[in-house]
């Protein structure tokens, strides 16, 4: 596992500076609103400039080498997952607290003394509410252990911003195709920038590629991802996720949990490509 | 009874009962976790180590 480079780590709240002038037209994503947050103009992420937080809670579900993970919750998203367990939370992000940094560090000092072996920052996706975050990692203490638990859908600035600051990069790459990921995504440049973003990462942090593996998804979305991984990050973490939860309704989504044979095809697969599994 | 199912609000938790008897708890907080554990105390979601030495939250 990587450890902050503590000069890097003085530099976080400089970043988060820079970071913070840039929502004055945002385009940390793809969506490339180019709305003034400041002003308290809303984008696709539905966030203007406050930075909240929904929940937090000590984790043990996390891949084996997080756990226990410490997971803080960032409202507001630039993806619209008909399968988000948390999408009422991205849908009205503004019924989340905006985030009190001394107070939020403080809790994760907390965390760290119930056990806490990370500081896992997910959503939502942190990277729309990555000004806020940056003051959280120059408030920590550099050798917490930080994972970044994002989709990757986001601009190579946000990528610049959090070079150095984090030890794992735990991406979550959702689909394996352009179509898939507009159907159940919202965006059909999904795939291409999440992988950008993907290899970006590896010059800088551990990285973990998790996918959730989709009921009925293997070979337009499995099979694509097993491929380009074996080509281009043959030697990368794999976490292969079996815990789909179907939506109730959902226009393209799957509507049924995925079945225990399922997962294990899906891991044989990724063997059989030569790729390393953790659980 | 509603016609359309109930969609979720800020503030609601979700838990889901399958029919093979497997509970399903999404996203969930602390208090949803320690129900977890007295629902099935060998859960996953709580360590042995942890388990064994009687944690407690503070």
């Amino acid at each position: 596992m990587n450890v902050m480079n503590p000069a890097v780590h003085s530099q976080a709240g400089s970043r988060a500076e820079i970071a913070g002038k840039s929502l004055k037209c945002c385009r940390l994503c793809p969506r490339n609103c180019g709305v003034d947050r400041l002003a308290g103009e809303i984008g696709y992420c539905r966030l203007d400039a406050g930075v909240r937080c929904f929940r937090e809670v000590l984790h043990w579900g996390e891949e084996k080498m997080l756990n226990p993970s410490h997971q803080i919750y960032f409202a507001g998203c630039n993806l619209r997952c008909e399968f988000c367990t948390v999408a009422e939370w991205n849908e009205q992000p503004e019924a989340a607290k905006v985030m009190d940094v001394e107070q939020l560090a403080a809790v994760i000092a907390r965390r760290k003394k119930e056990g806490a072996r990370t500081v896992n920052l997910l959503g939502g996706e942190p990277a729309v509410s990555v000004h806020g975050i940056l003051k959280l990692l120059a408030r920590l203490d550099a050798t917490t252990k930080v994972v970044w638990n994002s989709n990757m859908y986001y601009d190579t600035i946000v990528d610049e911003l959090m070079a150095g600051l984090i030890d794992i990069c735990l991406a979550d790459l959702k689909c394996g195709n352009a179509d898939c990921a507009n159907r159940l995504l919202g965006s059909a440049d999904y795939v291409e920038v999440a992988k950008r973003n993907i290899l970006r990462a590896v010059r800088h942090c551990d990285v973990i590629v998790r996918y959730l593996v989709l009921p009925g998804h293997t070979d337009c979305c499995l099979r694509p991802i097993l491929n380009w991984l074996s080509a281009e990050l043959p030697n990368v973490k794999l976490s292969l996720r079996g815990n789909y939860v179907p939506p109730v309704q959902a226009a393209a989504a799957p509507l049924r949990y995925l079945q225990s044979d399922e997962l294990k095809r899906a891991e044989h697969l990724a063997v059989g490509k030569g790729l390393t599994l953790v659980q | 009874m509603k016609k359309k199912p109930y969609r979720r609000k800020c503030g609601d938790f979700e838990i889901r009962v399958l029919t093979d008897g497997r509970v399903i708890m999404l996203a969930p907080d602390d208090e949803l976790l320690e129900i977890a554990r007295a629902l099935d105390p060998n859960s996953e979601l709580l360590p042995p180590k942890i388990k064994d030495e009687g944690y407690a939250r503070t």
